[in-house]
């Protein structure tokens, strides 16, 4: 009896779409179950209720089926727009405009009710099925709030290490600590290894100790226009004395516990460690630079960090910096401090190294200052120091020695702290660093100067073991010349003009080398330190020598592009759109580029970039900007590209463009979903067969000027084609020569393993219905499969474009995988070789490119489809390693029969 | 262009975030005008009493004086003075009103810094 039931309940419960919700499966088994025959009965009519609803559904589907592309279509455009809104908020990061907090929230409430536009298409389109993703989106918009309000400096980990922080840690790990990481992360220059205790956990303690009234109402005062100076004053000392006398969190001192034990503490058996201030503003130049604590010589053992951990944040509260707060840094709201510790090295020999001569500007040398023992020695400038002076023309050299006796010297005190001690006899009048130390750590400096894109003040010790570290490095300022702006002026009088006034600032700044042309990716292998990068579009592949160009220029692109908001990110100076610039310079020609005033100079303009060198580049650490690269961090990045992949899931979007991305990708399938129904498509009459001179049976879904008026009704040629995409990619596919008819030979091994091996989502019956085409006049997505091979094009292409966008992707194949991972590869090549970004996994070929002018795109279209035919049967020919080079220079030269041959 | 002018243009930049302020005048300095920057408008206006002065730049919402106060002022100690306003609030009927006392150019933010460029260049070369 119980099965009888049990068999109609899962009958209607497979049929559609229909879901029960978790709760009302559970009761309705438990009725079953327990076979109570009224239930049953009750049952069986609720399921005869659905049953009927469904058909019901069904049948209004169907005639809702123009309804469906309506909805499609409204994904399509609430999308567009979306993107649109993130494009322009990039845009104003590159230093060329104006903007203000008013211009970020209002951003951000157009961007937020977009993407909700987006979910609500979506779920519109696909029945609710992805209700969830409100959640989704809900998660995302809170971060953006709490990051409007400056609030995200609370979420993170409260203690982490210093090799462990990336760009996602920024709001919590302060300006010093950031700064480090990246010349960790991103030059892997050997600097002590440490931890950083967040701004999380600054917050952690001060919820813990009761203090929040009394810093909120300190924060009031501070804010308030007006003041009363006794009332702070007595106030901000009780702050500071009872942060001076905090106990430790237990959670904290285990969280400090932990990172100790993840370091690597090596052979010391008293390692000691630095603790210094880490705030958010630190690295500004109107700073509060020495006016936090540090606290140096610190036992690494839990309780004693944090006791000085504490002494940093009680120097939050000092009267100097709150002063500071109240007059010059007012409106900043309220602030938080990380703080940064790091194993102190026992230093041999230290100081500083300064990438150009401060205090002569017309100098092309670096100067290295240096005495025995610990650097405060140095710095303090009241001990004898040697000076070296390296010559940067042609290559290092060192060019003077200045080695003066050093009696004294700073060394760390077994009790804690610096005590200064005589320097041995024999050292006094030994340089404190040898010749080949001198050369590495100029070497270094370059390397930090070419990344920061400008000089450098670097702070090295050299260690008891002769290893060379970095402790700091920040951006070195010469002292502002009032001339020089004078000197300016008459530029175009003295250096030779290649180009004015032409192109766009995807990034402001100044920067001069040796110009290297990069044509394609491979020209990047080996690029100097500090060349100028000229090449004919954008790539986001530059990101791999963007530490190490001093600028890029190339000659069509938008400040919208992947390529330009990397830029931004990394500071290089870049100008794109610069037409015909390719053929005004050569390898290894000098150039400066002026990407503040879009010029381009032949030869070395000392005066430009002395001018660079006397000012600070803080436009980019102002608040407004701050905010705006914040919010566009949580925002931006897409980190769910390719739908193959099992990361590619609703709960891993991570930004509003993941989240757009997902919609994209499920809105498509859903159409791609009601196009195995060839019937109902075709009721809805906005589909036609497309016939073509090839076998490819294509049919179109047109949403919109896709196809021409005067198409008959039930089919379409090539020439009624109107979408722009489209017509581009059948111009390749139809190509002479591409879609050769001939029936390979496909041997008795290839076919048994085609059947083995087929990849799981070629079977599960997604795409074995027609070859579809989803078209508007601007876009296509479409679907094809010949045999096994699965291609997808996923392409936008319109008159602006930072619109346009074009997705590929390959799978699927008739033959063992050896030759499928051939094919891909020879596919990815050609890819490659047309500079689109390609990633390969097994015979999975995916491959994007966007930001690029219309007739770029058409042109890399109809490439798309001339590979779409070209590879069509290839596999079967992939019989070595070199099938895969013959036949990529074979299309690389147009010679698409040779697979005939 | 600049170059040509016997003496500097005296340009004074009036906006409540110091940053701005500073940023324009590098812009402004290395096109060679003579720059003085202001983050407080009634400080401003102090400086144009005592000191002679061709264009303004101000930035609308500020505490003290806003930039319709500063742009009367302005007019007022020099009636040949030529004065941009910027604002990220744009009503219709404060540009109106900027225009009936004698704006030379109303921006709305966002802009472009070319399109500043372009405008202080106008009122450089604007009959005075």
């Amino acid at each position: 009896m119980n099965f009888e039931y049990i068999s109609i309940f899962l009958r209607s419960c497979s049929f559609g779409k229909f879901t029960c919700s978790k709760r009302l499966s559970a009761l309705i088994i438990s009725c079953i179950v327990s076979g109570e025959k009224t239930e049953v009965a009750f049952l069986q009519g609720i399921f005869e209720k659905i049953k009927g609803g469904l058909r019901a559904g069904q049948a209004q589907r169907e005639e809702s089926i123009k309804v469906k592309f309506e909805q499609f279509k409204k994904v399509l455009s609430s999308n567009q727009a979306a993107l649109e809104i993130i494009a322009d908020m990039g845009e104003k990061l590159s230093g060329d405009y104006i903007f203000d907090r008013r211009y970020i929230e209002e951003s951000y409430e157009k961007l937020s009710e977009a993407v909700l536009k987006s979910v609500n298409a979506l779920n519109a389109l696909c029945d609710n099925k992805y209700k969830d993703l409100y959640g989704v989106y809900d998660r995302v918009t809170r971060h953006l709030v709490e990051i409007l309000k400056q609030r995200e400096d609370r979420n993170g980990p409260p203690v982490i290490l210093l090799k462990a922080v990336t760009r996602a840690h920024n709001a919590v790990v302060g300006g010093k600590a950031k700064h480090l990481a990246r010349i960790i992360r991103d030059l892997a220059l050997p600097v002590p290894d440490g931890f950083v205790i967040t701004t999380r956990a600054y917050h952690d303690v001060i919820a813990y100790s009761g203090l929040a009234p009394s810093i909120d109402r300190l924060e009031g005062l501070i804010a308030s226009p007006v003041v009363d100076h006794e009332e702070i004053e007595n106030l901000r000392r009780d702050v500071q004395g009872r942060i001076g006398k905090l106990e430790p969190p237990p959670r904290l001192l285990d969280a400090i516990a932990e990172a100790l034990d993840l370091m690597d503490l090596g052979s010391m058996d008293r390692p000691y460690m630095a603790v210094r201030s880490s705030a958010q503003e630190e690295d500004m130049d109107f700073s509060f630079a020495g006016q936090f604590d540090t606290v140096l010589n610190v036992r690494a053992r839990p309780l004693d960090i944090f006791l000085a951990y504490r002494k940093v944040m009680a120097s939050l509260f000092g009267k100097h910096v709150i002063e500071y707060r109240r007059t010059i840094f007012e409106g900043e709201g309220q602030m938080s401090i990380a703080a940064l510790c790091q194993l102190m090295v026992d230093a041999r020999s230290s100081g500083v190294l300064f990438t150009i001569d401060p205090l002569d500007s017309h100098s092309e040398d670096m100067v290295i200052v240096g005495n025995w023992g610990q650097g405060e020695a140095v710095v303090d400038g009241k001990m004898p120091t040697d000076t070296f002076r390296v010559s940067r023309k042609n290559g290092l050299k060192i060019a003077s020695r200045e080695i003066n006796r050093k009696k004294e010297a700073l060394y760390l005190s077994l009790a804690g702290g610096l005590e200064k001690r005589e320097v041995p006899e024999e050292m006094q009048k030994q340089p404190c660093l040898t010749d080949e130390e001198v050369l590495k750590l100029a070497e270094m400096g370059l390397r930090l100067e070419n990344y920061f894109k400008r000089p450098q003040d670097v702070e090295w010790v050299v260690d008891q073991r002769d290893d060379l570290l970095i402790l700091q490095s920040r951006e070195l300022l010469v002292k502002e010349q009032d001339h020089i702006e004078r000197e300016l002026l008459d530029l175009e009088d003295k250096y030779e003009v290649i180009s004015s006034g032409v192109g766009l600032t995807a990034q402001q700044g100044i920067g001069c080398g040796p110009v290297k042309i990069a044509r394609t990716i491979k020209d990047l292998d080996n690029i100097p330190e500090g060349a100028v990068l000229v090449s004919p579009r954008d790539m986001s592949n530059f990101v791999q020598v963007m530490k190490k160009v001093s600028a890029i220029v190339t000659e069509v692109g938008t400040p919208v592009s992947h390529m330009a908001t990397i830029c931004r990110e990394l500071g290089v100076p870049c100008l794109v759109n610069v037409s015909g610039i390719l053929s005004k310079v050569h390898d290894g020609m000098e150039i400066t580029v002026d990407a503040e005033d879009q010029k381009i100079y032949k030869g070395k303009v000392r005066e430009l970039l002395i001018y660079r060198n006397s000012r600070s580049m803080n436009v980019f650490e102002s608040r407004d900007f701050r905010l705006l690269r914040r919010l566009l961090d949580a925002v931006a990045p897409l980190n769910l590209v390719d739908p193959l992949i099992e990361e590619f899931r609703m709960e891993n979007c991570e930004t509003y463009h993941d989240i757009l991305r997902f919609i994209h990708e499920k809105a498509v399938q859903e159409l791609i979903e009601i196009g195995k129904d060839e019937k109902r498509l075709l009721k809805g009459n906005i589909t036609k067969r497309l016939e073509l001179p090839i076998p490819a049976g294509i049919l179109c879904v047109d949403l919109g000027g896709g196809i021409s008026s005067d198409a008959p009704d039930d089919h379409c040629e090539l020439k009624h084609i109107t979408s722009i995409p489209f017509r581009a990619l059948l111009k390749g596919m139809t190509a002479p020569g591409i879609w050769h008819t001939t029936v390979m030979d496909v041997s008795f091994k290839d076919m048994v393993s085609s059947m083995l091996n087929a990849p799981t989502d070629a079977l599960d019956g997604q795409y074995s219905g027609h070859n579809i085409a989803i078209i508007t006049r601007e876009y296509v997505n479409l679907s094809l499969r010949f045999g096994y091979h699965f291609n997808i094009v996923d392409a936008y292409c319109s008159d602006f474009p930072r619109d346009n966008h074009i997705y590929f992707r390959f799978l699927g194949g008739a033959t063992d995988l050896t030759k499928r991972s051939r094919r891909a590869r020879l596919i990815a090549e050609i890819l490659k070789a047309y500079d689109l970004n390609v990633k390969t996994k097994g015979d999975v070929v995916t491959a994007r490119m966007g930001n690029m002018q219309r007739k770029d795109m058409e042109y890399i279209l109809e490439i798309l489809g001339k590979l779409i035919g070209f590879t069509r049967q290839l596999d079967v020919h992939m019989e070595s390693d070199v099938q895969v080079q013959r036949y990529l220079e074979a299309f690389l030269r147009g010679e698409y029969d040779v697979a005939l041959h | 262009m600049t170059e040509t002018q016997a003496r500097p243009i005296r340009l004074i930049i009036i906006d409540d975030e110091p940053i701005v302020g500073r940023r324009l005048k590098q812009v402004f300095g290395k096109m060679g005008f003579d720059v003085e920057i202001f983050t407080n408008s009634l400080a401003a206006v102090q400086f144009m009493e005592k000191n002679p002065f061709d264009i303004v730049v101000t930035d609308f919402k500020m505490e003290e004086l806003d930039g319709m106060e500063v742009l009367r002022e302005a007019r007022r100690i020099n009636p040949s003075a030529r004065v941009i306003i910027i604002t990220g609030y744009a009503k219709p009927e404060t540009a109106k009103e900027a225009f009936k006392n004698g704006v030379f150019d109303f921006m709305v933010k966002p802009f472009r810094l070319e399109e500043l460029k372009e405008a202080v260049l106008r009122a450089a070369k604007a009959e005075t």
